[in-house]
């Protein structure tokens, strides 16, 4: 009986990533089409990706996107950690409402948040740019952030705090010598999901972009509503071999401190 | 004194949370109730017409579609996904951690690249067309793109890790011994299911639910690859009336609104998990 239900889950689970990641291969694989059409495989190419390297538009809004995703991370990686350190001092109900507050930009549904950014920047006459691409991409990343912090400082032993303090350690000293350096695996961790959540950013990105500085999530989705072409399916693999190196490097980061200690 | 002190330090926080999101919303709200030109310039006139036209028949009907489909999202994501959270919560060690890394791996894929790749797979001349009629199974294409369905199948793909996330978490803390005992009192496996394990995973359900449902009301990047725009949902209207259609008052009401619904949804699940802040939700 167990075994036979042992079976049917594998299968099941299975048949599940086959279909979770379908999609995600067949993007990869028709990149290297000779044919510009998805209907025929007429063999083998790299033209598509030589395509992309000589397209200026995109290396144009490549650069955007890298700088806003890494003065995001950048950005919620301090503001979060703040966050989360600060939240372990106030009063109960202030933490409260800390908690509510953080939650408040993940809730609110992502256009009715891009909507209202741009209301309110066009009132202010901010420019449309890197400046509010990053101010609107730390409004969504810093909350993870915080709670990634969070969570890790929950599991720190108070009394080493308490022993810091009591031998004389000013609480400055004692958060950048006891509790950052406890934190700073889950800070990498959040600021790498904020790179990747803020380089993949379709719906705020839209109405925050300027006339010279559209993001690449958004001039690809502007490419593809035209629809299916290899370039494209190339540009995307690409990003995603990007992604994957990035993941892979901060694992080998956290994997070799461990062994360090 | 001390306590006031200690709260200072929250000061940076509230101001920015006041500016990007507090301030923006008071914009909404007053612009909600404002017309505009036939240049789309806003005029500073209070007026309720924009209000009458989100209870209008035809706008209804777009509210109706974006509820639809983020229902019926949540609820195949659910379906497809509680298996694979229960599942994978009893698998050996390593296996365990293999497939939760498979689950999980999709949220640093890029979700345009995961549409698209729906594309690919639906189009006429996409793989699943060019597989059939190669097995000479149908003669000519099935049409599968622009249609509800279509962009219900990419938001559902789309947001099912968060719904496994969220059931795999409380199925996680499940009390074996409670499944056990229920069994040595000659329960059968269904009956247990339905009555010991379900009930007990249900804050689980609840925030994945409510982890789908609000983004699949705004996911319209997604209904305008797969959708081709053939159905209206709540998402697209507002990014065109914002942009394109030049009528930033009634996209302020129609963001309202949809904000309702997500609080809606919100509320509900305050009640069933009775997670005071809902920062359970993305633990």
């Amino acid at each position: 009986m167990k075994e036979k239900t042992n079976r049917l889950g594998t299968f099941y689970l299975s048949l599940f990533f086959v279909i979770l990641y379908l999609p995600v291969l067949s993007v990869i694989l028709y990149s290297f089409n000779a044919s510009s059409s998805t209907a025929q495989w007429t063999g083998w190419t790299l033209d598509w990706y030589r395509q992309l390297f000589s397209d200026r538009v995109i290396a144009q809004s490549f650069r955007v996107s890298i700088v806003v995703a890494v003065l995001t991370s950048l950005l919620s990686a301090v503001l979060g950690t703040f966050t989360a350190v600060v939240s372990q001092w106030v009063t109960a109900r202030m933490k409260t409402a800390i908690q509510g507050m953080m939650i408040l930009p993940l809730i609110v549904p992502e256009v009715a948040l891009g909507v209202s950014l741009l209301f309110f920047f066009n009132a202010l006459g901010l420019p449309f740019g890197t400046l509010t691409l990053v101010l609107s991409h730390s409004l969504f990343c810093v909350p993870y952030v915080y709670i990634m912090v969070r969570l890790r400082l929950q599991e720190i032993d108070k009394s080493i705090i308490e022993s810091a303090l009591d031998l004389g350690a000013s609480t400055l000293q004692m958060v950048r010598t006891i509790i950052l350096p406890l934190v700073a695996p889950s800070i990498l961790t959040a600021a790498l999901l904020c790179l990747a959540m803020s380089l993949d950013d379709v719906i705020i990105s839209t109405y925050m972009s300027g006339p010279r500085s559209t993001t690449l999530p958004v001039h690809i989705f502007s490419m593809m509503r035209v629809g299916v072409t290899p370039k494209v399916n190339a540009l995307c693999t690409l990003i995603l071999m990007g992604t994957f190196f990035i993941i892979g490097l901060s694992q080998l980061v956290t994997k070799n401190r461990r062994f360090a200690k | 004194m001390r306590t006031l002190k200690r709260n200072l330090l929250a000061v940076p926080i509230l101001v920015w949370i006041g500016l990007l999101v507090g301030v923006p919303m008071i914009f909404v709200v007053v612009l909600s109730f404002l017309s505009r030109d036939n240049l789309g310039n806003i005029i500073y006139q209070f007026t309720l017409d924009n209000y009458r036209r989100v209870v209008d028949p035809i706008y209804l009907r777009v509210f109706w579609n974006s509820l639809l489909l983020a229902l019926l999202t949540a609820l195949i994501t659910l379906v497809v996904g509680y298996p694979v959270a229960y599942i994978t919560a009893n698998l050996s060690p390593t296996r365990r951690a293999l497939s939760l890394g498979l689950i999980m791996l999709p949220f640093w894929i890029s979700s345009l690249l995961r549409t698209y790749g729906w594309m690919i797979l639906l189009g006429n001349a996409g793989l699943i067309n060019n597989v059939l009629m190669a097995l000479k199974l149908i003669d000519k294409p099935l049409p599968m793109m622009y249609k509800f369905g279509t962009s219900l199948v990419g938001t559902a793909y789309m947001l099912m890790p968060f719904m496994i996330v969220a059931v795999f978490n409380s199925v996680d803390k499940l009390d074996r011994s409670l499944l056990e005992a229920s069994y040595d009192l000659g329960a059968s496996r269904w009956k247990t299911f339905f009555q010991i394990t379900i009930p007990l995973t249900l804050p689980g359900i609840a925030g994945g639910f409510t982890l789908v449902f609000i983004p699949a009301l705004g996911l319209y990047f997604v209904s305008d690859l797969l959708g081709g725009g053939n159905t209206v949902f709540l998402g697209n209207l507002i990014h065109t009336m914002a942009t394109r259609g030049r009528n930033r008052p009634l996209a302020a009401a129609f963001s309202l609104g949809m904000i309702a619904l997500a609080l809606l949804v919100l509320s509900l699940y305050w009640k069933v998990s009775k997670d005071k802040t809902g920062e359970g939700l993305f633990q």
